[in-house]
């Protein structure tokens, strides 16, 4: 709770230095999250789906494993690697769920925005800590509105045994990953419910405020 | 043996009693504010934040101790030992729940991990396919129809329910060796377990301190969604999570 309520003395500064890049970076990023919600292709097989998991976790692994690379390196291709199979979009909509309407265009530009670098760093910290765990795909079922859930466990080091569940829903662009489970625990549902006090006690403001709060205090890694 | 002579063990009956009656309150409670998810939540955020306290000044540096002692292979071996010692209850609870295949599983699991496996603390069975079903009392009431009624954070015990409140004090007094020794003995045991768990989890609590929004909520959350997940035993969710997927 205390780590919560440290207020950063240098976080204004960071904040007035990136409002500019920030606003030429937010209408890029709001043009293509909006123009892809929707978007819809026709339904195929969840082998499909099966397959993306398959190689999303066959390059990270590689990019895991080669422990020469620099970590600010490997966060980078990483970060290149999920977010291509990830729809963020989706993501961040389902994160907010109804208080979504209640963010204006340009809250909702830069929340997408915040939201990811948010989850950048938030998993870019446990690179380090990566103690040549495997994954083994271990089956996947069609839910009854299209969405596909790849189940994986994970082989090997402290979290031995643990299932996680990819979602994924077929858009325009092919299968994209829209929630992590991991042993029941939705990485959507999760952010959800943190997301939704914030929003409740102090508006659309408020969530922005500390996403960049928590932002500027992991730049170490950015 | 005078089983209900020593102080400690009246207590633990009398914890019994105020609590079963905490579970029918908050069963009450829940059916009249099923909606607000934490109606206790004032009085959980300041037990968590005590909790967080004890965690900050006294457990986490005790467990930090252990780690720099121990080799991570060994707390793991520790932990297995610790698990396998509970599946006497996770076979009886297993058998409650009317899962016969999955207690006669564990209880085989016993009996390889505590030959084979030297009392525990190498687990062979999972070697030989045999999976663990790890079968608590607040699940077998979770079967029974129990609800969980609303989150409770306990102190030190940290998240729970009144269900699960109720299932941990009755596993632990279906736990037979604390009848036998001193109660400081079994105290020191319970206190070894929880370390050990505790210096495992070090790197992990920390980045989740840190990078939650709302720690407590994060934690609520996510105790709620695994003991869910655990009654379901993994099968389909049919519910196909409408309102987590499609709010709209």
């Amino acid at each position: 709770m205390a780590m919560i309520s440290i207020t950063r003395t240098d976080f204004r500064t960071h904040r007035v230095l990136r409002s500019a890049r920030t606003a030429t970076a937010v209408l890029v990023a709001a043009v293509s999250c909006l123009a892809a919600a929707g978007a819809r292709a026709a339904t195929e097989s969840g082998a499909g789906a099966r397959a993306v998991i398959a190689e999303t976790v066959e390059e990270v692994l590689a990019v895991l494993r080669d422990k020469s690379v620099p970590t600010e390196d490997r966060i980078r291709s990483i970060e290149e690697i999920v977010y291509g199979r990830f729809d963020l979009c989706v993501m961040s909509r389902l994160v907010l769920a109804r208080n979504w309407k209640r963010f204006s265009e340009e809250q909702k530009a830069e929340y997408v925005k915040e939201f990811k670098r948010y989850l950048t760093n938030s998993y870019g910290s446990r690179i380090e800590r990566y103690d040549q765990q495997e994954v083994e795909i271990i089956g996947e079922r069609e839910e009854p509105r299209g969405d596909v859930v790849v189940q994986t466990k994970i082989m090997g080091g402290e979290f031995e045994g643990a299932v996680v569940e990819y979602r994924l829903r077929n858009r325009a662009e092919g299968w994209r990953v829209i929630d992590v489970v991991i042993e029941g625990i939705s990485m959507v549902s999760n952010y959800r419910d943190q997301f939704k006090s914030i929003v409740s006690s102090g508006g659309p403001e408020l969530l922005l405020e500390k996403l960049r709060q928590k932002n500027a205090a992991g730049m170490a890694i950015d | 043996m005078k089983p209900w002579g020593d102080p400690a063990r009246r207590m633990r009956l009398i914890a019994l009693v105020v609590i079963a009656a905490a579970l029918g309150a908050g069963v009450a409670w829940a059916d009249a504010d099923a909606d607000a998810g934490d109606p206790w939540e004032t009085m959980n955020r300041g037990i968590f934040r005590f909790n967080e306290g004890a965690d900050r000044w006294v457990i986490e540096p005790i467990a930090k101790g252990v780690d720099f002692v121990m080799p991570d292979p060994v707390e793991r071996a520790i932990r297995k030992f610790f698990v396998n010692s509970m599946i006497p209850i996770h076979f009886l609870n297993g058998l409650l729940q009317f899962k016969p295949l999955a207690a006669f599983e564990d209880l085989a699991r016993f009996v390889v991990n505590t030959t084979i496996g030297v009392a525990g603390f190498f687990d062979p069975a999972s070697y030989f396919g045999l999976e663990e079903h790890q079968e608590d009392f607040g699940q077998t009431l979770g079967v029974w129809g129990v609800p969980p009624g609303p989150y409770l954070v306990l102190p030190l015990m940290g998240p729970s329910n009144p269900r699960d409140t109720v299932g941990l004090i009755a596993d632990s007094a279906a736990l037979v060796y604390p009848y036998f020794v001193p109660f400081y003995v079994s105290a020191s045991i319970g206190v070894g377990r929880q370390l050990n768990r505790r210096s495992l989890a070090l790197d992990e609590i920390a980045a989740q301190r840190e990078e939650a929004l709302d720690y407590y909520v994060a934690v609520r959350n996510a105790y709620t969604s695994y003991r869910e997940n655990q009654l379901r035993d993994r099968e389909e969710d049919e519910s196909d999570g409408d309102d987590l997927y499609y709010p709209d």
